[in-house]
């Protein structure tokens, strides 16, 4: 559970959270192991797209929507983490 | 006289609790979206989760053909999206998404698994007389009733004195048969009006004795 707490997982659940509008999931609602589509969160293709968005917007990472890789950076929390982590240009 | 509409039950929804609010049967849940999933009811502002609560209120088995009429649709969004535009700034995919006049519809048919026929319009202030036209099609075809819904969202400041507006949001519902519930009675209208909600609204609670659109309404007897 440790890593969860940490800056940037916090501030993407924030991001995820503002700009999905779900306004009724918690920080604690989001298992950063857990599927973010479909299953487990439950969010829809045209969140895909605003979160992308989003990322571009907050931390300069552009994505192909029609890209494999961009489905496995979108599998869950720690994997936008890690998406994040590596390719941010802020 | 064309018509042989039947009024069989009504629901109305007001944004400000202080204004004169419908009769309580006739009021839907304070807690607006209370019959969506949390994660449709998201996507919708008030007007269309007060319109999505109307119609499972008259429609609670999905049964009928839905109509959702509003004059001006979400401007709030619209005009956001165009000012993003004017910026040079990608515009939000949900707000796109949703911005077609049909979305609140497609919102209440995913949340209800709603497959009868459904459809959205606008007439510059024809609204009222234009669902009852849709909804006597419907009718004759073999429908047993039609729901329809006439809403209005928030006008942005920016519009404000440029066009017709209630000035609050609100809805009003009706559902519509051909031979159930208070007949619809037509005639020529004094002068043509451009009815909004709340003026439907209080026609329907008794507080007008009629409605003037692009004909004069009035209901008969219960």
């Amino acid at each position: 559970m440790s890593e969860t707490h940490d800056d940037l997982s916090i501030e993407l659940k924030h991001l995820i959270i503002e700009t999905l509008e779900l306004e009724d999931v918690a920080l604690g609602d989001i298992d950063p192991d857990a599927p973010l589509f479909g299953e487990g969160l439950g969010l829809d293709s045209i969140d895909a797209l605003e979160l992308g968005l989003a990322l571009q917007k907050r931390f300069g990472i552009k994505l192909d929507a029609e890209a494999e890789e961009t489905r496995r950076h979108f599998s869950s929390l720690n994997a936008l983490k890690a998406l994040v982590e590596t390719r941010r240009v802020d | 006289m064309p018509f042989s509409l039947h009024l069989e039950d009504w629901r109305g929804w007001i944004a400000d609790e202080e204004v004169h609010n419908p009769a309580p049967s006739h009021r839907i849940s304070a807690q607006l979206g209370s019959t969506l999933p949390a994660m449709l009811r998201r996507r919708l502002d008030d007007a269309g989760r007060a319109t999505c609560d109307i119609l499972e209120a008259l429609d609670p088995n999905a049964d009928f053909p839905l109509v959702h009429a509003s004059r001006h649709g979400d401007t709030t969004h619209t005009l956001e999206m165009l000012e993003a535009l004017a910026r040079g700034e990608p515009i939000s995919p949900t707000r796109f998404s949703m911005s077609v006049h049909n979305a609140v519809l497609g919102v209440h048919s995913i949340s209800r698994k709603h497959h009868r026929p459904m459809q959205a319009l606008g007439a510059c202030g024809d609204e009222f007389d234009a669902i009852l036209h849709e909804a006597k099609g419907y009718l004759v075809e073999g429908h047993r009733a039609v729901v329809a819904v006439l809403s209005e969202a928030p006008l942005p400041s920016a519009y404000q004195g440029h066009t017709e507006h209630p000035g609050i949001a609100c809805a009003v519902g009706i559902r519509l048969t051909l031979d159930r519930g208070r007949r619809l009675m037509a005639s020529d209208p004094v002068g043509a009006a451009h009815p909004t909600p709340l003026e439907v609204m209080s026609w329907l609670n008794g507080d007008a004795p009629f409605l003037d659109g692009r004909h004069r309404w009035q209901l008969g007897a219960e």
